[in-house]
């Protein structure tokens, strides 16, 4: 099992430095829609909303999407060029292959988290202490991971990427209006709950509005974890070998 | 001798169309058993079938004697696959490919069984050069190098020659019939006729039935000749369906022909034939 997880993350990370346009975009993106935050912040004399509260869970949600977007397309791809029924008759398991991907990504996650909590910090100087820098790096993080297994999990109910790209919105839209991270979930009709628990992005905003706010955080953790697990289940459970 | 595929009676549709309609066969351990026809025949429903990644509706499939649905996992180390895609990853090098499926087997000594296997099918000079930069031939023997890694008893190639030049494919061949000698089963699909040549038996397969399974020679013999014979100056005509016995009883001892004209049917003709027959029947 451990072997052959090895071997997908190994060969997704070859994949990966290999095409170096991809790795470059993946990395400069979101550091470019946070400048553009960042400019318009600066030039908005009383904005609508603080930049304080607003720009982590919207760097936060950045890292979300794209990673949510990126894992979905590339598993489809695995589907449509049949690698992924190749892998499957060369004997790799469904759970090593999930767990492979993931493992990969990771890396690039990891770099991508960082490279926005310190763009975040140097344009925004959010005056966290080191405690809540960390912690704040732990949330963008663990979403990122989050978002690709999410994003596996969608492309298993697609058979192509023109299938894929209407199921994208099915889950940012939700991310972006009903995860509380531009009006509080309490504010809206109680159905709207049912769909913000749905999204990573709900989780997430509550742990960063904690760390914000300078509360506790282990428990809206936890909950962020719990969430990844149940969509790590489900993204193994649901990779089907046939189209 | 043993019969490595068994399909008796095998159905398969998707939503209302019929990919294979209760088709039989046999393919005995050694051979090079050749499934013919055009595209949407059922060739590759077929082999996803045998190697478990599609399931058969109805019907009774064996292959190494397991069943390839319920007993996938015992019967797939023994099993070398070519998809009709390449089903490679472009960016990485040839060897990458090959070592990344052979990983999952466990295979004692990976590295040298990847050079040995790219060495056989004559890559070793560009093992590690990316995928993407090789020609389609190259890239096919990619592919088939990547379902021989693991040295499979049955190797389950579907349309190995499509998009290849002569040259190659030839040379294809070739090594299929090496792989016979090392005592490995090959079903192979293609619609190109002329490869049914290459094949110990053939299927003409079309709307997902086996029309015809036979021999290369036995499937010929299957056609007629058209034979014109010239008396006197004058031209007549006959159709036979085996002129090697109809001529001399045609001739008689003495004759007054002064030249004789054969035209056989090729397999393209017969297995045309084949079709009228079966749609006429139908009708």
């Amino acid at each position: 099992m451990l072997n052959q997880v090895f071997a997908v993350a190994g060969r997704v990370l070859r994949q990966l430095v290999h095409d170096r346009r991809f790795l470059a975009l993946s990395l400069i993106v979101p550091v470019l829609l946070i400048y553009i935050m960042a400019v318009f912040f600066e030039a908005v004399d009383n904005p609508i909303f603080s930049a304080d509260d607003f720009i982590p869970p919207v760097g936060a949600f950045l890292v979300h999407f794209l990673t949510y977007v990126l894992s979905a397309i590339v598993l489809v791809r695995e589907r449509t060029q049949q690698t992924m029924t190749r892998m499957f008759v060369s004997g790799y398991r469904r759970g090593s292959i999930i767990m492979g991907y993931v493992l990969a990504y990771t890396v690039l996650a990891t770099l991508q988290s960082l490279i926005v909590i310190i763009e975040l910090q140097v344009l925004f100087d959010l005056g966290f202490t080191t405690l809540r820098f960390f912690q704040m790096y732990l949330v963008i993080w663990m979403l990122a991971i989050i978002s690709i297994a999410l994003g596996i999990f969608v492309s298993n109910f697609a058979r192509n990427e023109g299938q894929v790209l209407p199921m994208m919105p099915l889950i940012l839209v939700p991310s972006i209006f009903f995860s509380g991270m531009i009006v509080a979930v309490d504010k809206m009709p109680a159905w709207v709950g049912w769909f913000s628990f749905l999204t990573p992005m709900y989780y997430a905003n509550n742990v960063i509005g904690a760390i914000i706010a300078d509360d506790t955080v282990t428990m809206l953790l936890v909950w962020l974890l719990v969430y990844g697990a149940v969509v790590m289940s489900l993204a193994v459970l649901t990779l089907r070998e046939q189209n | 001798m043993t019969e490595t595929v068994v399909v008796e009676k095998v159905s398969k549709s998707y939503g209302h169309v019929k990919a294979l309609n209760g088709l039989s066969l046999h393919v005995q351990e050694g051979e090079i058993f050749g499934l013919l026809g055009a595209n949407g025949a059922g060739k590759t429903t077929l082999i996803k079938i045998f190697v478990g990644a599609l399931k058969a509706d109805v019907g009774n499939v064996r292959v190494l004697g397991l069943d390839p649905e319920k007993q996938k996992f015992d019967l797939r180390p023994r099993v070398g696959y070519m998809p009709q895609q390449l089903a490679l990853y472009d960016d990485l090098s040839a060897r990458e490919n090959v070592q990344f499926f052979g990983t999952a087997r466990q295979i004692p000594n990976l590295k040298k069984r990847v050079d040995e296997v790219l060495d056989f099918l004559a890559l070793g000079d560009r093992a590690g050069d990316p995928v993407y930069g090789f020609s389609g031939g190259m890239k096919q023997r990619v592919s088939l190098a990547c379902a021989l890694v693991h040295q499979p008893k049955l190797l389950l190639l579907d349309e190995p020659t499509t998009g290849v030049d002569p040259k190659l494919r030839e040379s294809l061949w070739s090594h299929f019939h090496d792989l016979t000698q090392q005592g490995v089963t090959i079903v192979v699909s293609t619609h190109q006729m002329d490869e049914a040549f290459h094949c110990n038996r053939v299927a003409v397969m079309r709307g997902g039935v086996a029309l015809a399974t036979d021999t290369p020679r036995g499937l010929m013999a299957r056609g007629h000749a058209k034979v014109t014979l010239w008396r006197d100056g004058q031209a007549e005509t006959h159709q036979m369906t085996n002129y090697r016995d109809e001529l001399p009883q045609l001739l008689g001892v003495q004759d007054s022909v002064s030249k004789i004209e054969v035209e056989e049917d090729t397999l393209e003709n017969v297995v045309l034939n084949l079709i009228a027959v079966k749609e006429v029947n139908h009708a």
